[in-house]
């Protein structure tokens, strides 16, 4: 097995151990980026010389006997809509193509507390608003099991690195399956963590009341560590929750003996393919053999929660990205007279359609005449999806569904329908809607098949519990595998 | 539903060519009429009192960026001021 | 009444409050300083960042509710209101809608001699936005400073209660007393620290409310007078003429004195008000409501009518010791502890007191005035210790330096001489030195009394008791 295709876990050992050094490990991670990037697509941004710098020192840490964080040394790559002091963050928009934060996002903080060697910035859909990281001003990101495919989105830089190994690990962002999406589509292991257990300071909003960070890794006991560093309460952020968390990694047990799993009737029915329903309803199957009790369940207001989560994170969004107006930082239009005529023209230029197409839409839900109509509704319908959830786990542990209702589609096959597009998230929304964790894990598949997530979905703060279905699930069946480049 | 794009648009400060228009205004019809499908509930939106927010002591902190810092992004500054186009007449 | 119209006018008051730091970041809420210095990534609406709310602010705000008899919200919610300006960064101002912190209160006020209670709709918190400079140097361009972005402000909104341009600015002032008596607001008026938006309308006796327009950049109390009576008489000869009032929001033009359209109700502001997301439910216990109430001093409003009501002193004095917060903690003293007339105290107080403090540019506590101090006074005075125009000079002393009244006295020899003997003789002696004034008096020309006594004051140096001294020489006199 060669060096880049190792898990976090492995390599966390090797560098222990003395048997690699961090710069030894960056130089192969960088060397594989060389090799396939031109294929993948992944970044928008490398930064290998500060990386290696970044290596350096942890060896020389290492070398003094400090004690280091099991990440430190890791190469990380960052989605593109986390801030990086020093270090452009495009959101993979026009409108911040030469946008350099003075500041660091708190999980970059931690991230960079912990030792962790930063790779750059990897390519999302514009302003995370889309399903296939095709909305990127810059590039189009490639599924590494299909170039020809999608990777999924909006942090479809940061699944098609971690499945090509151009990362270790990955940090993506999930506001209506961001994270879990990719992460199914790329054969690896994305977690969305409850809202307010990671800080948001620093991430480029989409949603707020939606938007978490958390990490993209091939194996569950990578994703298990990586969320231990970025995890905990931020003062900088009034939504982070006061809480204090396990070490996820060291408590994974692989034990599903008398785990009570609800399979949902909504999430199977019509939409979902035939190979995903089968994949997943094995993937249970397997669960079940191993010592899980299954058990049929209802969330009735599935139907509604498209409609209720393109409606908030559309009107959060219009609000969010009204900041971008050409006077303080980012694009600003060549030519245009007056304020009222700059404000447009830098917005209908630094913009692409999709982030206008969410713009014109939260803008209109809360115009004047329409809030109760659409905004009001879709909030009280929250309430409700978030209250049949809570029902659901006074009787169940863990909730299982597909990720996504298909495998990766073609490159441009959804992009003049918008309506298609968002279908794709019909699965993954309901959890943002809840704010629950939730976890997607590689389906067993055949070789020639494109990859099939399980979708575990736990209650608040439920992290440990999943991480450790998903880790008996991944003991069974293998988990990752390495695509061919 | 018919949407006055131009006027939401005006709100939203995004200018639509008229050669976009008609396509934009299919797809918010599209999309607004996907989202149509939601039942009436009637019931008030009040504030959760379960999310209660802790709140920030009243304790200045010396700034930890130049204004240089915090300006070096922007499109047009002079005299360590953003400049925009005139706003009054 | 004006012109055969009543008058219905409402206020939007909006005031900076003294905190150390700004509503939603660690910046100093600091004023006048260089352009763009008291900023960082929150208040500059970087992207990424996000808002944390200053919990005096709310303490404030629930004071300011307390002290206008309000109902406090023990939860409510933050809101976005959503425009585009290059003075305000996140192109949305964090404020509240729906569920304000504080509603439905009053607020006495004294029009005339007559207490008025103006309704208060609402209080609620917001950020303040930054300012715009201009110049024709600038070349069709304005510059922005982001200093002022995110300084705490509460909007206090009135009921349409006011009648008239001066009782608005009664209303105003009153206002302005309160928040420097629980010291939440620094009141600098030429800082902007308060502003308000001024809602006018007309309408004839009996007849339905007329259409109301709205009336931006008024930032003084002077200038809300001006620019009422301005909007008034607009209104009115709009009306006279046979014209209608449109609802619109104008700007008022101070240097120029008029006010302009600046957009109809048909143009009005879309703000597409929606919760704040990135901050949670602001939850106060009742013991926290509770405990701001209890500091809640005896404000200036109650303190001028009780000063009027029970001490009987002049509504100017009145209202003047009562906006100070230390003029009207040293009367409040004098007149708990002391026994003296309340009118004693203050014309102390208004008058040589205060012009001191005027002309130095000092404060109560650079002097050694007291009120132990100016209780001594005045009943030296009142016994006849001292006369009138020694205590005069008593207080002058204490002005500058802190000693013993007793000592002062002495030092400048001021006890006045009260002995009958003593002042028998004096009256003799300036008698016979003075034969044709007592000729005078006798034939019938009285005001020779108020010369000879004149001259016996002279005689003991000022040391004489005036009043014995003009019924010793009456009764030598007759």
């Amino acid at each position: 097995m060669a060096i880049y295709e190792k898990s976090a876990a492995e390599l966390s050992a090797m560098l222990d151990k003395k048997e690699i050094s961090s710069a030894e490990l960056t130089k192969e991670i960088f060397s594989r980026i060389n090799a396939v990037e031109d294929k993948v697509c992944a970044y928008v941004t490398l930064d290998e010389e500060n990386a290696l710098a970044q290596a350096a020192e942890i060896d020389r840490r290492r070398a003094a006997g400090e004690k280091l964080s099991p990440i430190a040394g890791l190469p990380i790559g960052i989605k593109d809509n986390i801030s990086t002091k020093g270090l452009r963050t495009t959101c993979s928009s026009r409108m911040l193509e030469n946008y350099v934060p003075p500041f660091d996002a708190s999980v970059m903080t931690k991230l960079r507390g912990a030792g962790a060697v930063i790779t750059g910035k990897l390519n999302m859909d514009e302003f995370a608003m889309g399903s296939s990281t095709e909305t990127s001003y810059f590039k189009k990101t490639r599924n590494p099991f299909d170039t020809e495919r999608i990777p999924g989105g909006s942090s479809g830089g940061s699944a098609a690195a971690v499945a090509a190994c151009e990362a270790v690990m990955a940090l993506g962002s999930d506001t209506g399956g961001s994270i879990r999406q990719p992460a199914s589509y790329c054969g690896t292991v994305g977690l969305k963590p409850t809202y307010g257990a990671v800080s948001r300071y620093g991430l480029v909003a989409f949603a707020s009341s939606l938007d978490q960070i958390g990490p993209i890794a091939r194996t569950v006991e990578d994703a298990a560590m990586l969320l231990s560093v970025i995890c905990g309460h931020d003062k900088m952020d009034a939504t982070s929750a006061y809480r204090e968390y396990p070490d996820f990694a060291a408590q994974l047990n692989g034990n599903v003996s008398g785990l009570k799993i609800g399979i949902p009737d909504e999430y199977f029915g019509e939409g979902i393919d035939d190979e995903v329903r089968d994949a997943v309803m094995n993937a249970a199957a397997e669960l079940e053999k191993n010592g899980a009790v299954l058990k049929r369940i209802s969330l009735p207001s599935t139907d509604y929660a498209l409609s209720s989560y393109y409606i908030i994170s559309s009107a959060e969004a219009s609000s969010n990205l009204a900041r971008f107006d050409g006077v303080k930082y980012g694009y600003r239009a060549e030519e245009y007279d007056g304020l009222v005529d700059m404000y447009e023209k830098t917005r209908s230029q630094g913009f692409g359609a999709e982030v206008k197409r969410r713009i014109m839409l939260g803008t209109f839900v809360l115009s004047s005449g329409f809030f109760d109509a659409y905004y009001k509704k879709a909030k009280l319908l929250q309430r409700r999806i978030s209250a049949e959830f809570t029902e659901a786990f006074k009787d169940v542990d863990v909730i299982a569904a597909p990720t996504v209702p298909s495998t990766a589609f073609k490159i441009g096959e959804n992009m003049d329908d918008p309506l298609k597009m968002y279908a794709t998230d019909i699965c993954t929304v309901t959890v943002n809607i809840a704010g629950l964790p939730a976890i997607s894990v590689p389906c067993a598949r055949k070789s020639s098949q494109l990859p099939i997530g399980l979708q575990l979905i736990g209650g608040r703060f439920a992290e440990q519990t999943l991480l450790n279905t998903a880790y008996a699930y991944e003991k069974i069946i293998g988990g990752y595998c390495l695509p061919e480049l | 539903m018919d949407i006055d794009i131009r006027h939401i648009a005006k709100l939203a400060r995004l200018e639509i060519a008229d050669s976009e228009l008609a396509q934009f205004e299919q797809q918010m019809k599209n999309i607004v009429g996907m989202v149509e499908n939601m039942p009436d509930i009637s019931d008030e939106l009040k504030p959760d009192p379960n999310t209660p927010m802790r709140l920030r002591e009243d304790k200045a902190q010396a700034n930890k960026f130049t204004r240089e810092e915090l300006m070096k992004n922007a499109p047009s500054v002079k005299a360590g001021c953003l400049v925009v186009p005139k706003t009054v007449e | 009444m004006v012109k055969g119209y009543e008058v219905v006018i409402g206020l939007e008051t909006h005031a900076e409050l003294s905190t150390d730091s700004k509503i939603y970041c660690s910046c100093p809420n600091r004023f006048g300083l260089e352009v763009n210095s008291q900023v960082c990534p929150v208040c500059m609406g970087m992207p990424g960042t996000l808002p944390t709310l200053n919990e005096k602010v709310v303490d404030y705000a629930i004071k300011m509710g307390h002290a206008l008899n309000c109902t406090i919200n023990p939860v409510c919610k933050q809101d976005r209101k959503n425009y585009f300006y290059p003075d305000l960064p996140k192109a949305y101002q964090i404020s509240q809608a729906d569920v304000p912190l504080c509603e439905n209160g009053y607020v006495d006020i004294l029009v005339d001699g007559q207490t008025r209670r103006i309704g208060i709709t609402r209080i609620h918190i917001e950020e303040d936005a930054g300012k715009l400079l201009h110049s024709d140097k600038f070349n069709g361009a304005s510059l922005v400073d982001l200093n002022r972005c995110g300084v705490p402000l509460i909007e206090i909104v009135s009921e349409p209660d006011l009648k008239s341009s001066a009782e608005a600015k009664i209303y105003l002032e009153t206002l302005k007393s309160i928040l420097k008596y629980l010291d939440i607001c620094d009141c600098k008026m030429q800082e902007g620290s308060i502003r308000c938006d001024v809602n006018v309308s007309v309408h004839k006796p009996g007849e339905p409310l007329g259409t109301r327009t709205e009336m931006k950049n008024v930032n003084s109390f002077s200038a809300a007078v001006r620019g009422i009576d301005y909007e008034i008489n607009r209104q009115i000869e709009l009306l006279e003429a046979g014209g209608t009032v449109t609802q619109e929001t104008r700007r008022w033009d101070d240097v120029k004195g008029v006010s302009t359209s600046m957009r109809s109700k048909e143009d009005a502001q879309d703000y597409r008000y929606f919760p704040e997301p990135d901050l949670l439910t602001i939850v106060v216990e009742p013991e926290r409501i509770a405990a701001l109430k209890e500091q809640i001093p005896e404000l200036p409003n109650a303190k001028l009518m009780r000063y009027v009501k029970e001490y009987g002193i002049t509504l100017k004095e009145a209202t003047f010791v009562s906006e100070s917060v230390e003029l009207a903690a040293l009367f409040d003293e004098c007149t708990q502890k002391g026994s003296g007339a309340p009118k004693s105290y203050i014309s102390w107080i208004v008058g040589d007191l205060v012009k001191y403090l005027n002309d130095t540019g000092k404060s109560i506590a650079d002097t050694a005035i007291t009120a132990d101090k100016l209780i001594e006074l005045v009943k030296v005075i009142d016994d006849k210790t001292i006369s009138n125009a020694g205590g005069k000079k008593v207080f002058a002393v204490l002005l500058e330096e802190d000693k013993p009244i007793k000592d002062i006295i002495s030092q400048l020899g001021l006890s006045q001489v009260s002995d009958a003997a003593v002042l028998e003789k004096i009256a003799d002696e300036v008698l016979a030195a003075n034969e044709k004034s007592v000729t005078d008096y006798k034939n019938g020309k009285t005001n020779a009394l108020g010369y000879l006594v004149g001259q016996c004051m002279k005689a003991s140096k000022g040391k004489a008791n005036p009043g014995m001294m003009r019924d010793i020489i009456t009764k030598k006199l007759s």
